[in-house]
């Protein structure tokens, strides 16, 4: 569990935070609540009980505070109380932060306040304690009992962290020009309380910048093996070899958030809704204006999965009934076989297997490919407090190291669990010693697709040759070389000290769904009606070659593409006119003249044998006549599969023709004879003029996508895209 | 809408992009029909060899093995494809259910063994007994007096896949046969053959063919099947063969049996080889675009999930189950259409309209976009994720790719190096960070080949799933231990030093099946289970024995020379509390077992801790072990403690 943290904001709302500077767009108090709502949205989303916030606003109109009796404590808002906030709490905070009309209202008492705030609410139990300011530094302030609250802020572990708008940052490179003298003043007295506190003190423009770096979760490692390395067996041998180990993740991939599916709850009429939302606000929201942070939130209910179960039946409508949950068993399907298998006996699949690590060989780092690891990593290490067992597994891993090679080894993490075969790999850091464990395929895991070898190529009849067309010629395999050789990425990158290292390390890469999602997210909480800002630039950095690179192999790539000779196909010639005619079989043998093919003569088609025959019945034909007539021949073959179909027995039949008509009605630039079928097809369907109810057989069109032709497909086509969506949703 | 889902178990409405397209090509299903001639060579044994254990089918029943052979293995590894055995030549004839219109009149001498369908156990039964029992084989195998013809079989083959597997993506016919000419006199059922050859290629079935080669007759292809089969690129004559596996059976071949060598080529094609994505475009430079297609060649194997078994009826059925989507509160159904994804924050919903999702998902169009190059050594072996995908190149978008695929793979062999890929599989795929990884082709000892060559796509791990390692002290070996460690991995390689999947199956998933066949079968459940994951325990005794032995004397020696080292330092030897009595175990040299910890910490993890200022996560009772050593009280709480240990600490 992460520590509990409670945080509070100060937020400067004086009149000065209302005026835009340095040519930026939008108001100073604008510009700083990026960067605070970015960090609260960021706890918010957590969704910890134990990740607390209160927030206080400074150089506000009014003054709410505990001490407000006093002069020093005037024009300063408690905003919100320590706690975990929510939504209705953020949008009320939203409210809230206001451009206020004054200019008092001093930072170091809201920092008192703060700091009461924390010690009321934290009292001595263990907490994270955070205060950030955020402020232009224009009010007055009077730092006259500032070495008392230095002492309270150390004394009490609390992090003070100052951000100001237009501060200097040398280290930064940031420097305000013509700088307000009181600003100044104030700007120094901030950097001492903060050097003094030992804190954080920076510039708004560099603070903002950094929120374009997602932060890293860190997660607790939890072991998922504890138990014993084994080399050979210790029940039955005196020499096997045993050390107490335990396995940790090395790479677990973090999934983007999950959405969850809503629809609108039928109960809540429009107006319901408002009511509903604006009541979740708190009571002391000046309500008056909530429209465009209200998310709908309330009004949605969520969507529930019901299940049911059905059997064949060859007597029940539709060849299908329901059956009830409770009268079924649990099984499986052995082929098409369902094997019931009782509920006390349902372990009996299960390969009974005692937990433990045996390495079953070893092999050198040669022979492995890279490409045959089949999972995320995790690491193996001794027994955190067996020193023993440390220095027993250091010496595996130097002997590994030194042999260049891995272990092989079968793992059962608990009892019963099925095993596994997983690499074993020595990693020796300067100050870390492990095994790195990946897992590798079984018999079963590997599929045997085989494909013809890159660097000769073996004709039909048997020849090997080394030049082709496929094969590259010695330029081009120069010029591979050459530009390969200068899109180098391995000295790309800086190093802390500035020094060429690695570009691209996978550290310094980012999930670009995941923090886009999260982004988004948190800005539509507080943004219910502006769109999503663009990416952060991190995420999509290194969709693309490093500028500097891509320029420096122009010339290579120039080259690399001449020598290359590449050529696009057109989309247009790979219709079927180009290959249909000169189809063959390996002898070259000329079957259409076996078949007798003569263009004049219509060819029938059969219901045994419809597609072959209408493929060939276009083959032979370029007359329009003889097309029209083709498709009418299929088009009432299918019907009257369509209408005989016992069930949706013949329905992938019907299924797989109208695919076929449509694609080469497409390719033979008639999609209005295809367009015309279907619409036809559609009416007998749902009029159940094809042997009843045939509802089904609609829906598998549907889901197959085998509607209009539109235009987008094929230009001789006048159907357009909203017209083909029509045409398929409609039920009509 | 309801829509069937056989897939997802109840409940489970969370939406994963990624599994879905898994799914999707998963469903591309293959049926593959057997056709096997039945003739009088066909049923002669192959004449005996020198090899003693030589197993002496006759080709027919070979055919039929491997087709009994494959149809256990895709139960296992495609459980939604189809599989059928059609038999030609036979006396006896058969075709689908007489009640299926023309009945086998059609089709005489076929006979169908096991009809298109995905296997029930009664196929696999019918299959078993055919292969076991000598009767059976007997009777059924009979051959015709008469001789067949071809374009009846291909027609009929043609009728199966029509009727009992449209919609498939792949369709495939197996042909066993030793004859390869079987219309050698007779020229017009050549040519009719031919145009039902021509037919099945239209239907889309692809024929394969597995010849066998008599003792005097060498298997001529050009005779009759090249009249019969259709080559992937019919256009050019230079086009690269279709890959074929390793020799051709024969009944000559010595050492290796016909079944072996017959089981070696079909299993070769065992599985249809499904594209994950079709000619995407791999981007080397800017503006410079190559089209490849992806496969996944490794990928785990996992027993399909439990299903609901309805018991009520004639004989057990699998029920399907069908998902309705209902509103919660009104439980009324709900249409696709009206469904918004929405996100919790905060204790409530952010919504987002199905467009902006999409949008804000989308991070391009599909395509591998090279970003450069690095050194393989720049890879840990740690970097992963998941399988990898195989990559090869595809003429169909951009002619030439192939050549500079090939140029570019064997760049990267040579050198040893990687290529660092932006990656978008599919449309709207989450985008990811791959190595293009060179794979060069391997082949077996036969010549047949093991892994393709290519290159293969690995995803890499982004900075958000990197874990920390967890904290440990680290005490390095010293040296000779290691020599002895060294020595130890010295003796136990395995064979031909490397890891070879194909030497392990998984015996999780094959004791699954075991099991379910036996019972769908009504047999007697096996009592062991082979598997051949577990160590060879005593080759490891006798050939690594002695030396862990050594490498145990040594690794106490050692230890016990460290542990003196590194207490002396921090307290006064006299005092030293006596070495616990597990350490003491005098015979431990013969079991090179390493000790269980200490009670607490020794002095050197607490001052180490204590510099770290860690020891502030101890336990109490590992604090109270330590100072119980120190004869310090131990009462109080853990503060109490924390500041005993500090000041004792602090003192020296």
């Amino acid at each position: 569990m992460a520590d509990k943290e409670a945080t509070v904001y100060i937020v400067d709302m004086g009149r000065s935070m209302g005026e835009k500077r340095n040519a930026r767009k939008e108001s100073d108090l604008d510009w700083a609540m990026t960067y605070v709502w970015e960090k609260i949205t960021s706890t918010v989303a957590t969704d910890r009980k134990t990740a607390q916030l209160g927030a206080i606003g400074l150089r506000t109109d009014r003054t709410e505070n505990e001490l407000d009796s006093e002069d020093s404590f005037q024009n300063i808002s408690v905003l919100q109380e320590i706690k975990q906030v929510l939504l209705p709490g953020l949008k009320d905070l939203w409210q809230k932060v206001k451009v206020s009309d004054t200019a008092d209202g001093d930072a170091i008492s809201a920092i008192v306040i703060a700091i009461q705030m924390i010690t009321k609410h934290c009292k001595k139990l263990k907490y994270k304690r955070k205060i950030i300011l955020v402020t232009d530094g224009r009010g007055s302030m009077d730092a006259d009992d500032m070495s008392q609250i230095t002492e309270k802020i150390k004394s009490d572990d609390i992090e003070l962290v100052i951000i100001g708008v237009d501060f200097d940052d040398p280290d930064y490179g940031f420097k305000e020009e013509d700088k307000d003298p009181q600003k100044a003043v104030n700007e120094a007295t901030f950097r001492a309380l903060v050097e003094d506190c030992e804190g954080i003190f920076g510039t708004m423009q560099q603070a903002i910048e950094e929120l374009g770096t997602p932060r890293l979760k860190t997660t607790r490692p939890v072991p998922s093996y504890k138990g014993q390395l084994t080399l050979g067996d210790p029940e039955q041998f005196d020499s096997a070899l045993c050390i107490d180990v335990e396995r940790y993740p090395r790479v677990v991939v973090r999934k983007p958030l999950a959405a969850s599916q809503y629809v609108q709850r039928s109960d809540l009429s429009n107006d319901h809704v408002s009511t509903q939302s604006s009541a979740t606000m708190m009571p002391d929201a000046d309500g008056a204006d909530s429209g465009p942070i209200q998310s709908d939130g309330n009004s949605l209910t969520s969507v529930r999965n019901a299940r049911t179960y059905q059997v064949l039946d060859e007597e029940a409508p539709g060849g299908k009934r329901d059956v009830s949950r409770d009268d079924l068993a649990k099984g499986y399907e052995y082929g098409r076989t369902a094997v019931h298998i009782s509920e006390s006996d349902l372990n009996v699949t299960k390969l009974e297997t005692q937990p433990g690590l045996e390495i079953v060989g070893f092999i050198p780092w040669s022979t492995f490919e890279r490409y045959m690891t089949l999972s995320v990593s995790c690491i193996v290490i001794a027994q955190k407090t067996n020193s023993k067992a440390i220095m027993a597994l250091s010496s595996l891993i130097h002997a590994l190291f030194e042999l260049e090679s891995y272990a092989v080894a079968r793992l059962v993490t608990k009892a019963d669990r099925e095993p596994l075969i997983t690499l074993l790999a020595p990693s020796i850091e300067v100050d870390y010693e492990c095994l790195l464990d990946v897992q590798l395929p079984f018999a079963e895991d590997v599929r045997s697709y085989r494909f013809p070898p890159l660097d000769r190529v073996i004709t039909v009849s048997g020849k090997e040759i080394r030049e082709h067309r496929n094969l590259p010629n010695d330029t081009l395999s120069a010029a591979m070389s050459d530009y390969v050789d200068r899109m180098d990425l391995s000295d790309l990158g800086k190093d802390d000290e500035g020094n060429p290292a690695e570009y691209m390390n996978m550290t310094d890469t980012f999930s670009p769904v995941l923090h886009r999602m999260d982004q988004a997210v948190r800005w539509r909480a507080v943004h219910p009606t502006e769109p999503v800002p663009p990416p952060y630039d991190i995420l999509t950095r290194y969709s693309n070659p490093p500028k500097e690179l891509v320029a420096g192999s122009k010339k290579r790539l120039e080259k690399l593409i001449a020598a290359a000779d590449v050529k696009k196909v057109p989309p247009k010639v790979q219709s079927r006119k180009r290959n249909r005619n000169e189809i063959k079989p390996l002898s070259g043998l000329d079957v259409g003249a076996l078949l007798g093919n003569n263009k004049s003569k219509k060819t029938r088609i059969t219901r045994e044998n419809p597609i072959p025959e209408f493929r060939q019945a276009l083959d032979t034909t370029e007359s329009e006549d003889a097309v029209r007539d083709a498709v009418k021949q299929l088009s009432t073959i299918i019907e009257a599969q369509i209408k005989d179909s016992f069930g949706d027995i013949a329905y992938g039949k019907a299924v797989e023709e109208l695919d076929l008509m449509r694609n080469e009605m497409i390719d033979m630039e008639e999609p209005g004879l295809y367009n015309e079928f279907i619409k036809i097809l559609k009416g007998k369907l749902l009029g159940e003029e094809l042997g009843g109810d045939r509802r089904e057989m609609w829906y598998e069109i549907r889901k197959n996508k085998l509607g209009l032709i539109e235009k987008k497909s094929s230009d001789k086509s006048n159907v357009d895209e909203d017209e083909a969506k029509a045409f398929l949703s409609s039920r009509s | 809408m309801a829509e069937e889902n056989k897939w997802k178990p109840p409940g489970d409405e969370e939406d994963e992009e990624e599994e879905v397209d898994e799914a999707t090509y998963k469903s591309a299903k293959d049926a593959v029909l057997f056709v096997i001639e039945v003739s009088p060579s066909m049923l002669t044994a192959p004449p005996p060899t020198d090899a003693k254990k030589q197993e002496r089918d006759t080709p027919t029943l070979a055919a039929v093995k491997c087709a009994y052979a494959l149809m256990q293995q895709r139960i296992i590894s495609n459980p939604n494809d189809m599989m059928g055995v059609l038999l030609y030549g036979t006396e006896e004839t058969k075709f689908q259910d007489e009640e299926d219109a023309r009945g086998g009149l059609g089709y005489p001498n076929c006979y169908l063994l096991t009809d298109l369908d995905i296997p029930a156990a009664g196929d696999v039964k019918a299959l078993k007994d055919l292969v076991e029992d000598d009767e059976e084989s007997k009777k059924l195998l009979v051959p015709s007096t008469e001789p067949v013809s071809m374009a009846n079989v291909l027609f009929c083959a043609n009728q199966i896949f029509t009727t009992k597997a449209p919609n498939f993506t792949s369709r495939r016919l197996f042909i066993v046969t030793d004859n390869d000419d079987p219309h050698a006199k007779d020229k017009a059922l050549k040519s009719s053959a031919a145009v039902r050859a021509k037919d099945l290629y239209d239907l889309g079935v692809i024929i394969e063919l597995f010849p066998i080669s008599k003792p005097d007759h060498a298997f001529d292809r050009s005779r009759f099947y090249d009249d019969i089969i259709y080559n992937a690129s019919p256009t050019d004559p230079e086009a690269p063969a279709p890959v074929s596996g390793g020799v051709a059976p024969s009944l000559t071949s010595d050492g290796i049996s016909l079944l072996t060598s017959l089981l070696s080529s079909i299993n070769s094609k065992a599985v249809a080889k499904r594209a994950l994505f079709s000619s995407i475009p791999f981007e080397i430079g800017p503006g410079f675009r190559i089209s490849v297609k992806g496969y996944i060649i490794f990928k785990r194997q996992e027993p399909k999930r439990s299903c609901y078994v309805w018991l009520e009826g004639e004989k057990p059925q699998i029920a399907t189950g069908v998902t309705t989507q209902m509103a919660d509160d009104t439980a009324r159904t709900v249409e696709k259409l009206e469904i918004k994804k929405a996100y919790k924050f905060g204790g409530e919903q952010i919504t987002f309209t199905p467009e902006e999702v999409s949008s804000l998902r989308h991070f391009g169009d599909p395509g591998i976009r090279i970003i450069g190059f690095k050194p393989l050594s720049m890879l840990p072996i740690w970097a992963n994720i998941r399988h990898s995908t195989f990559i090869y190149p595809s003429e169909d978008d951009y002619v030439g790719s192939t050549r500079v695929f090939s140029a570019l793979q064997q760049k990267l062999l040579k050198d040893q190096k990687i290529g660092i890929a932006w990656f978008v599989a599919r449309k709207n795929a989450t985008p990811v960070i791959a190595a293009v990884l060179p794979g060069a082709e391997k082949l077996d000892e036969n010549g047949a080949q093991i892994i393709p060559p290519g290159m293969w796509l690995t995803p890499l791990p982004f900075a958000d799933d990197i874990r920390q390692n967890p904290e440990t002290n680290l005490i390095r070996a010293p040296e000779g231990l290691i020599d002895r460690m060294r020595e130890v991995v010295q003796q136990l390689q395995l064979p031909k030093a490397m890891y070879d999947p194909r030497k392990y199956p998984n015996p999780a998933l094959q004791w699954h099946y075991r099991i379910l066949q036996a019972m769908a079968l009504e047999e007697d459940l096996p009592e062991k289970p082979e598997d051949k994951t577990v160590p060879k325990y005593k080759q490891i005794d006798k050939r690594a024995g002695p030396y862990v032995i050594d490498w145990g004397h040594e690794l106490h020696k050692e230890y016990e020379e460290w542990r003196k080292d590194n207490e002396t330092t921090t307290s006064v030897p006299a005092k030293r509390p006596a070495p616990s009595g597990k350490d003491d175990i005098p015979d431990r040299s013969k079991k090179a077992k390493t000790a269980t910890p200490d009670d607490g910490p020794t002095d050197a993890q607490m001052q180490h801790a204590y510099m770290k200022q860690e020891h502030k996560k101890m336990t109490v009772s590992q604090l109270k072990a330590w100072l119980h050593g120190k004869s310090i009280s131990v009462s109080g709480k853990k503060a109490d403690l924390l500041e005993r240990v500090e000041e004792f600490l602090e003192q020296k």
